[in-house]
């Protein structure tokens, strides 16, 4: 039974079920969901693998999609899964990407205006913890906390893309978000987090 | 502001990609797509029905994807080489005499022969750019390959002109060859020639029924 969501939304199922029949119809998935998928991996793995990725991506969805549950109206959760795990095969790269980004923020502010000197130290030092503390997370927490802060996908969204109880979504986005708490408040420059979480 | 939206905030950092910057990526699933059997059993449900004699089950010619707009850019830049050999050949023709003692160093009439010679040369040039053209739109390899040799001659052959004439019309052809053969040799280009490739040698045997 085909759940009717949005316009947009049922279209994705609807597309994805006349691309059996027809696959060049599974281009018109691409051109409206591939953006944000390049910018999701672009977002974890970097530019330059996000390039092969988004690729890979829409070749496993395609290749997978005679297996595409119709009753899901929005094709989005099951290509960021899908985008998900291929990250996951670049584990290694992802890390290295969180050091380098910590590398680089930790370095020293240009010279100019003492305030904007101080706004950019300030922006930095968040940076530079918020890359720690995703570094430090477990992939599956990482997953969770990436897909729900940054693609704004619905703990039953995160929940379809990496085939995971409802319940384990909300315990790994708990535990995922006490542990950045924790990085965030539990340094030197931890005292800029706890002054912007106060004036909330 | 909590840990969620400072995250959101670092997200920002990274903007939505460019439409070209997908293009290989859209060019690499088209790929797939021309290739898989379903469009094989859409096309043959297609010329069954379209075709007015009774049909074989068989498509009508190999199918192929669309060339990217490298290609068809490329295609088109032929045909300008192509163009640019003819306005050689029609300014060039009263001038044979000249050019032909200068390159050998002494005096020669333009005999009839001499002329004929020329104008089947020029022709030949212009229907290996028209040749060319057609061949890389159809996606095959080869041409790319030759078309890339056949760059590489007229390099050498640039060298090797004299007289203002000759060397405008040599550097025009080059310029027009340049980024013809770099166009061919972009990502979305070869994922073009690969898939193209690979739907010609797919078997009969893999088309299945609707």
């Amino acid at each position: 039974m085909r759940r009717r969501g949005g316009p947009a939304a049922a279209d994705d199922a609807a597309v994805i079920e006349s691309s059996w029949r027809e696959p060049e119809r599974f281009a018109v998935l691409f051109d409206r969901h591939a953006p944000h998928i390049y910018r999701y991996l672009a977002r974890r793995a970097g530019r330059q693998v996000a390039d092969d990725l988004v690729a890979e991506t829409f070749l496993v969805a395609f290749a997978k999609r005679d297996r595409y549950d119709l009753g899901h109206a929005d094709a989005r959760p099951w290509l960021y899964g899908i985008a998900t795990n291929l990250v996951g095969q670049h584990r290694r790269d992802e890390a290295r990407r969180y050091r380098i980004r910590q590398a680089a923020a930790a370095e020293p502010a240009v010279p100019g205006h003492a305030e904007r000197v101080a706004a950019d130290v300030t922006a930095q030092a968040m940076r530079t913890l918020l890359a720690e503390a995703l570094a430090g997370l477990s992939a599956g927490d990482r997953d969770v906390l990436l897909l729900i802060a940054w693609e704004q996908l619905t703990y039953r969204e995160v929940s379809r893309a990496l085939a995971i109880p409802v319940g384990t979504v909300q315990s790994r986005l708990h535990r995922a978000r006490a542990k950045v708490r924790q990085v965030l408040a539990g340094t030197d420059a931890g005292a800029t987090y706890k002054e912007l979480t106060t004036n909330e | 502001m909590n840990e969620m939206e400072l995250l959101r905030e670092l997200a920002q950092q990274t903007p939505l990609p460019a439409p070209a910057e997908l293009d290989a990526a859209r060019a690499r699933l088209v790929a797939a797509i021309a290739t898989d059997p379903a469009t094989y059993a859409a096309a043959v449900a297609q010329v069954t029905t379209d075709q007015p004699y009774p049909a074989t089950g068989e498509p009508a010619g190999p199918l192929r994807p669309p060339a990217p707009a490298p290609v068809l850019t490329a295609a088109r830049f032929m045909h300008a080489g192509a163009v640019g050999t003819a306005a050689y050949l029609i300014v060039a023709l009263p001038f044979i005499g000249d050019i032909q003692g200068k390159m050998l160093g002494y005096p020669l009439t333009a005999t009839p022969l001499i002329i004929t010679l020329v104008i089947l040369v020029g022709v030949a040039v212009i229907a290996l750019w028209l040749w060319m053209a057609h061949a890389i739109s159809q996606g095959k390899n080869w041409a790319r390959i030759l078309s890339t040799v056949l760059f590489g001659l007229a390099t050498l052959q640039l060298l090797g002109n004299h007289g203002f004439v000759q060397v405008f019309f040599a550097a025009l052809t080059w310029l027009t060859g340049l980024p013809a053969v770099w166009l061919l040799w972009r990502p979305a280009s070869s994922a073009f020639f690969k898939s193209a490739k690979a739907a010609r040698s797919l078997p009969p045997s893999q088309i299945s029924g609707p």
